[in-house]
């Protein structure tokens, strides 16, 4: 019912190693080991869910709040805003207009962040699978953990996936937000195909990626490059690569 | 003497902080049950808070941002260290009912500050909408303490509670004056912020207003906050009207009840618009407050 999908197209990284993430000095230390345990046992009891409800599968998420489940009792419970948030649960089909915003909102959150692809949609179209204006597959466009299989998921399944992911971050296994800074480049290539090559978020996942040392062997590429041209927040730094650019966007602020 | 003090200003904050979450998690079980859900853990206040604060990545909006929240923070543990609990007066001989209320503003203007820089609609429309409530329960709220300074003769919070603890139930601050006890009961309602007054977290219409750009640790100390505000709150209405505390099991146990009231009350009760709120504050508990001081003027 669930599978894990940290997958890439293989196609795409062949030549391109699996990497573990190899532990730092500090990291390494007793002390880091017990306070990582710490933390990650806390996360794993604490989760805030971003539910993206455009696609039907939102009508299974009432009976799994309230009273019938309760996802409470296990410290799941609703935000509303995707800073707050720790996963993102996207409920059916992502059209491509969605996609935008699926990623405006995934790039908000704040690491360390679970995507949960709910329903037979997010994993191969669903119903949709000969539609123009959907996509087919979700995790080529954000890492997603967990997919919930099923048209329609009932609460059961969907209470079981939160327990499963709840077993992963436990055990320091749901790190496929890692893989977004990682390979930054392979998910932004998927999303430029969609796009067009002047797609850009206000989001400088590069930047985040160097300052909190999560860069990977796939975060910059050719793809990245094409954000430093079309980027408003790359204007300001490259003023002498594309003067005129630069000086009209802060003539206009 | 200083180190005692010294202690006593690291202890209380600490004391507060923990019932704070105690009442957190009274808070979220009692709607539960209300909702017929079970609820949340026991630990689950710690858990939400550790795991914000172990947040990787966060989003800081400039120094304002970042000082909003030390502002929020201290503004909040040194009004509990103006709150004298049994046993532990802190800075409550220093400062008097007026520094408290004075003090239990801070929090507020600190988050506004914070908020400003955000850039965020929702935010701002939140903040803005904080401010106004502010000015709707504080104006009750400052007529129940000129009342209880009348009739006291003072507003020293030790010598308040001195002087209810000295007859028993029937000196009591709600025995005296009832109805700048209800006045008083629905402004610190209003201050906690919680339905029918929620007008600025609002999760459905703002997404949480003043709240929606904080992420990771800044949210942490917002959870945080959330703690210290119901134990500071709940504890200044014990004081003023509840006597006090003889031990810290009537404290407690007279803590718990106040929080309970409110926080029953916020479960059954939507939410009003922010011209309903002022409209409210401004006729019913202002009105009730006046008749409660006009009251004990005579008296």
């Amino acid at each position: 019912m669930s599978e894990n999908a940290g997958s890439r197209n293989p196609l795409q990284l062949r030549d391109q190693p699996e990497t573990c993430r190899t532990a730092d000095a500090e990291e390494r230390s007793a002390w880091q080991r017990v306070i990582g345990r710490f933390a990650d046992n806390c996360r794993a009891r604490s989760l805030f869910v971003l539910h993206y409800c455009t696609g039907c599968g939102a009508i299974e998420l009432p009976p799994t709040i309230t009273s019938r489940f309760d996802m409470e009792r296990v410290g799941v419970s609703p935000m509303v805003t995707p800073r707050q948030a720790d996963i993102l649960l996207i409920t059916g089909y992502v059209a491509l207009k969605t996609l935008k915003r699926v990623i405006l909102s995934y790039e908000q959150m704040q690491a360390p962040k679970y995507v949960i692809g709910f329903g037979s949609c997010t994993i191969n179209g669903g119903m949709y699978w000969n539609s123009y204006a959907t996509i087919k597959q979700l995790d080529q466009y954000i890492p997603t953990d967990l997919f919930i299989a099923g048209c329609m998921p009932r609460p059961e399944a969907v209470q079981e996936v939160f327990l499963e992911l709840m077993r992963m971050i436990d055990a320091g296994k749901a790190n496929a937000w890692r893989d977004y800074y990682r390979n930054y480049d392979h998910y932004l290539a998927n999303q430029q195909a969609l796009f067009g090559p002047q797609w850009h978020t206000p989001t400088d996942i590069v930047a985040e990626a160097k300052h909190y040392g999560l860069m990977g062997p796939g975060t910059t590429g050719p793809h990245t490059r094409l954000l430093d041209q079309h980027a408003e927040w790359a204007l300001d730094r490259i003023p002498e690569d594309y003067p005129e650019r630069g000086e009209n966007e802060r003539s206009e602020r | 003497m200083t180190l005692s003090l010294l202690a006593e200003l690291i202890v209380m904050p600490l004391i507060a902080f923990v019932v704070g979450l105690a009442l957190v998690l009274m808070m979220r079980r009692v709607r539960a049950r209300i909702e017929r859900r079970i609820g949340p853990p026991l630990l689950q206040p710690v858990y939400d808070i550790v795991k914000l604060y172990a947040k990787r990545t966060q989003v800081s909006h400039g120094i304002m941002h970042d000082l909003a929240i030390v502002m929020l923070l201290g503004g909040i543990t040194t009004s509990v260290c103006f709150l004298p609990v049994p046993g532990l007066e802190g800075l409550a001989r220093q400062g008097d009912l007026l520094t408290l209320v004075y003090l239990m503003m801070v929090p507020m203007l600190g988050l506004a500050l914070g908020v400003g820089s955000c850039a965020n609609p929702n935010g701002s429309i939140g903040i803005s909408r904080a401010l106004t409530a502010m000015l709707a329960y504080d104006v009750p709220f400052v007529f129940v303490v000129i009342g209880l300074a009348v009739a006291y003769g003072t507003t020293s919070l030790p010598e308040i509670i001195a002087h209810q603890q000295s007859g028993g139930i029937a000196t009591w601050g709600a025995a005296e004056m009832p109805l700048l006890a209800i006045a008083g009961f629905i402004a610190m309602h209003a201050m906690l912020g919680k339905e029918p007054f929620e007008i600025y977290v609002a999760p459905a219409e703002i997404a949480t207003g003043p709240m929606a750009e904080m992420s990771g640790k800044y949210m942490g100390a917002l959870f945080v906050m959330q703690s210290f505000q119901l134990y500071t709150i709940g504890a200044l209405y014990v004081t003023m009207f509840l006597g006090g505390g003889e031990n810290w099991l009537t404290f407690l146990m007279k803590l718990f009840a106040v929080v309970f009231v409110s926080v029953a009350l916020t479960n059954v009760y939507g939410r009003y618009k922010t011209d309903k709120v002022i409209r409210f504050m401004w006729t019913w508990p202002t009105g009730i407050a006046l008749a409660g001081l006009a009251l004990v003027m005579m008296h």
